[in-house]
């Protein structure tokens, strides 16, 4: 269990400030302020619909704050204006969706590959080679060239890290990835996530899988109503919570 | 030059009282038979750049511009509600009429009726292709797009690598509807003397008492024809299938 | 606010319909705008020429509303046909089905025009048989093969658990039939039925081929006659918007039943 302070040296790459978001009359960002330091993976917890996923669709400008800052690295994502911006924002952002969200019409090589040629630029031969290397971290070697709709959901969400990985990202986002599996192929994909966090890559997870997050995370942001309620080492925030509403939270899922 | 078994077909033919003489005739047979090479030429010509029509028109459909969208619309539903025959002859007794006029006299006008029969046969289906390609765009799930965005994709490079050959995958069923249509809809040269097979067969059938005889060969032109055209079509909808997705 | 998400909604959001309101505006302007260019004369030249070519229309109007209502009875009993579980009963429709499906409906006219004699003999009696009948039937004998698609498609698609659910009620075959299924099949095939009926209308000009005075014809030979530039192009953009502004309306009232009935 990694300690959390000897990360504090580090600087934060992602720094969220007072942010704001509503839809129309519904309110659902409120004030969010949160830190995820270079290296560190930070999970957040809470009821759905509390806001979890916005916030990880403000960080990487798929969606833009009424107000407040959203800050990755020395770019101020809330104040991009072009596409062309945002585009290079998210070249350094990887993001894992729920439903995977793989291209059902290119192989497992062509989805990895799609990206880092035709937006890196980078040589076919060069991203086919790199490709292969995260095909085999991800436990995926021999499924090169199959298509999408060929494999299980836990395959499939490991060839999107994969994908994710590919364009190097600094900073990957997980939107509940293990959400629309079967039971049986969660663990899969979490063993990736953690090996992924043991090498040091910076993590940010939306997640319903507590003891996992408890685990692997340095740090717990507990969200409700699109507030944070409280954020703490992984030990507080399971064990010792200080906040009532946190604490009937983790006790509900306890029961 | 006439093959040893056409005579045999010929008298054969007659024995069951089909009168197939015309076979026998050098110039007819040669004439009837370059019909039916200007028809598929007709057919691969007006369907190859209908496509290019329906993708320009799909596009301008779906680009959320109105100044393209809505003239793009009216262009549709224009082309969809007004008789194929009367888009050609508006084509090619008044267009024709008003380019003849503006390059001095019908001798400096380089269309011709069978040009005139290709761009109208191109942007009536062009039109067809581009509401079934509209659809087919428009059934791209929104998350492709959000993990196409996500990946630093472009809103051209977007549509150039997810969402058209996506689209083009739930709409190639449909277009191949409309290539039939297509194929079938060439025999409306003939109103305007293109010698296609239906208007190479109408010279034969005038000159003799071989209606029938004649209308059993183009039936079968265009049942090999439109077969033909079906059966490419799924052949390119097999090439294109996506495993595991869908059915 | 959430300008990306925009940007998504936008690009997927459906083209907006134009209002038919805008389509009527626009029509009825140019028309005056085309009226007001032409000298007096051929607003006179015209008026000789009116009462032709609306009973020119008039023809286009009858030929496709019996066409489409041969071909629906005929259709109705074909798609039957084609239901039957006897391969006998059923491949001969299916062949019908596929043969005139695939043909091209001007070489069915050719071919009605050409095949069927000019009178008929009942008795001693010699009955004329007009060419635009033999169009009518031209047409018909498609329609009736798009009508059997069209109606096996809904009986077929009316799941099989509909019939049982049916049967367990203690309703007849007869019953379920009729108060069961036939239900759910017209609104199945309403919309196609209506799309047909305005290609079988636009089709109808193929008559002009073999000399049927519909409206194509009455454009043609007065453009022939008054052979004057402005006038041409003032008559075939005239048949080109009547055949608009009938049609156009049976199209967007199918695809207003079609989206009516979607979530039914």
């Amino acid at each position: 269990m990694p300690q959390s302070d000897t990360f504090s040296e580090h600087p934060p790459l992602v720094r969220l400030r007072k942010v704001h978001l509503s839809f129309g009359s519904n309110h659902v960002l409120k004030c969010i302020d949160l830190n995820v330091r270079q290296g560190g993976a930070v999970s957040i917890i809470g009821p759905s619909g509390s806001g979890k996923s916005t916030i990880l669709r403000c960080i990487n400008g798929l969606l833009t704050p009424d107000r407040g800052e959203v800050v990755v690295g020395d770019t101020p994502v809330h104040s991009l204006r072009t596409e062309a911006e945002r585009i290079a924002l998210r070249k350094r952002i990887g993001f894992v969706f729920q439903q995977y969200n793989l291209f059902p019409h290119l192989t497992v090589l062509q989805n990895v590959v799609l990206a880092p040629t035709r937006i890196l630029g980078v040589e076919r031969e060069t991203a086919e080679r790199e490709a292969r290397e995260l095909l085999a971290k991800v436990r995926l070697a021999d499924k090169d060239d199959a298509y999408p709709g060929q494999l299980s959901g836990g395959q499939q969400q490991r060839v999107a890290i994969a994908r994710a990985l590919a364009m190097h990202p600094q900073l990957v986002l997980f939107d509940e990835v293990t959400s629309a599996l079967d039971p049986e192929t969660v663990g899969e994909v979490l063993s990736v996530i953690r090996q992924l966090v043991q090498d040091g890559m910076t993590c940010l997870l939306v997640t319903h899988e507590m003891r996992f997050a408890e685990e692997v995370s340095h740090e717990i942001v507990f969200t409700e109503g699109g507030e944070i309620v409280e954020h703490g080492t992984p030990r507080d925030i399971f064990h010792a919570p200080r906040n009532p509403r946190t604490h009937a939270f983790i006790n509900a899922l306890r029961n | 030059m006439p093959e040893s078994w056409l005579p045999a077909f010929v008298a054969a033919a007659k024995s069951v009282g089909l009168n197939y003489g015309f076979l026998l005739n050098a110039f007819e047979r040669a004439a009837w038979l370059n019909g039916v090479a200007v028809s598929v030429e007709l057919s691969l010509l007006s369907i190859a750049s209908s496509l290019a029509v329906g993708m320009a028109v799909a596009a301008a459909l779906t680009s959320g511009r109105p100044w393209l969208a809505r003239p793009a619309r009216a262009f549709v539903e224009l082309m969809r509600n007004t008789p194929t025959l009367v888009q050609i002859f508006c084509a090619f007794f008044v267009l024709n009429m008003l380019v003849s006029q503006v390059v001095g006299g019908p001798r400096n006008n380089p269309l011709t009726a069978y040009a005139w029969v290709v761009i109208v046969l191109s942007l009536h289906y062009g039109a067809y292709h581009a509401e079934a390609l509209r659809a087919g765009i428009e059934a791209v799930p929104k998350a492709m797009r959000e993990s196409a965005v996500s990946l630093g994709f472009s809103r051209r490079e977007r549509l150039l690598h997810i969402e058209l050959p996506l689209a083009v995958r739930f709409a190639w069923p449909s277009l191949t509807n409309n290539m039939v249509d297509l194929v079938k809809a060439t025999s409306l040269g003939s109103a305007v003397a293109v010698g296609e097979v239906t208007y190479a067969s109408l010279m034969i059938w005038v000159n003799g008492d071989n209606v029938l005889e004649l209308m059993i060969f183009v039936f079968l032109v265009y049942a090999v024809l439109t077969l033909f055209v079906a059966w490419m079509g799924a052949w390119v909808e097999n090439r294109l299938r996506m495993p595991g997705y869908g059915q | 606010m959430a300008s990306e998400d925009a940007l998504i909604l936008r690009t997927s959001r459906v083209v907006p319909r134009i209002s038919p309101v805008v389509w009527w505006i626009a029509i009825v302007a140019l028309a005056w705008l085309g009226l007001a260019h032409f000298h007096g004369n051929t607003v006179a030249t015209l008026r000789v020429w009116l009462p032709l070519l609306a009973s020119g229309l008039w023809m286009n109007i009858l030929i496709s509303v019996l066409a489409i209502g041969i071909g629906t009875v005929l259709g109705i009993i074909v798609g039957a046909l084609e239901l039957s579980r006897m391969r006998w009963v059923s491949a001969p429709a299916r062949g019908y089905v596929q043969a005139f499906r695939n043909a091209p409906m001007l070489v069915l006219i050719f071919f009605a025009t050409y095949v069927f004699p000019f009178e008929i003999q009942v008795g001693s009696l010699y009955l004329p048989f007009p060419d635009w009948i033999k169009a009518t039937i031209g047409l018909a004998l498609p329609a009736s093969a798009h009508i059997a698609e069209i109606f096996r498609g809904a009986i077929l698609s009316i799941a099989s658990a509909q019939w049982e659910a049916s049967a367990s009620l203690g309703f007849s075959r007869a019953r379920t039939l009729r108060w069961v299924i036939l239900p759910q099949c017209v609104k199945r095939v309403l919309p196609p039925w209506m799309n047909l009926y305005a290609m079988i209308t636009m089709s109808t000009t193929l008559a002009s081929l073999v000399g049927v005075t519909e409206l194509l014809e009455v454009a043609r030979i007065a453009s022939n006659t008054v052979n004057r530039t402005d006038f041409t192009i003032f008559v075939y953009l005239a048949v080109l918007t009547l055949f608009f502004l009938y049609c156009y309306p049976i199209t967007r009232f199918t695809a207003h039943l079609e989206q009516k009935y979607a979530f039914h």
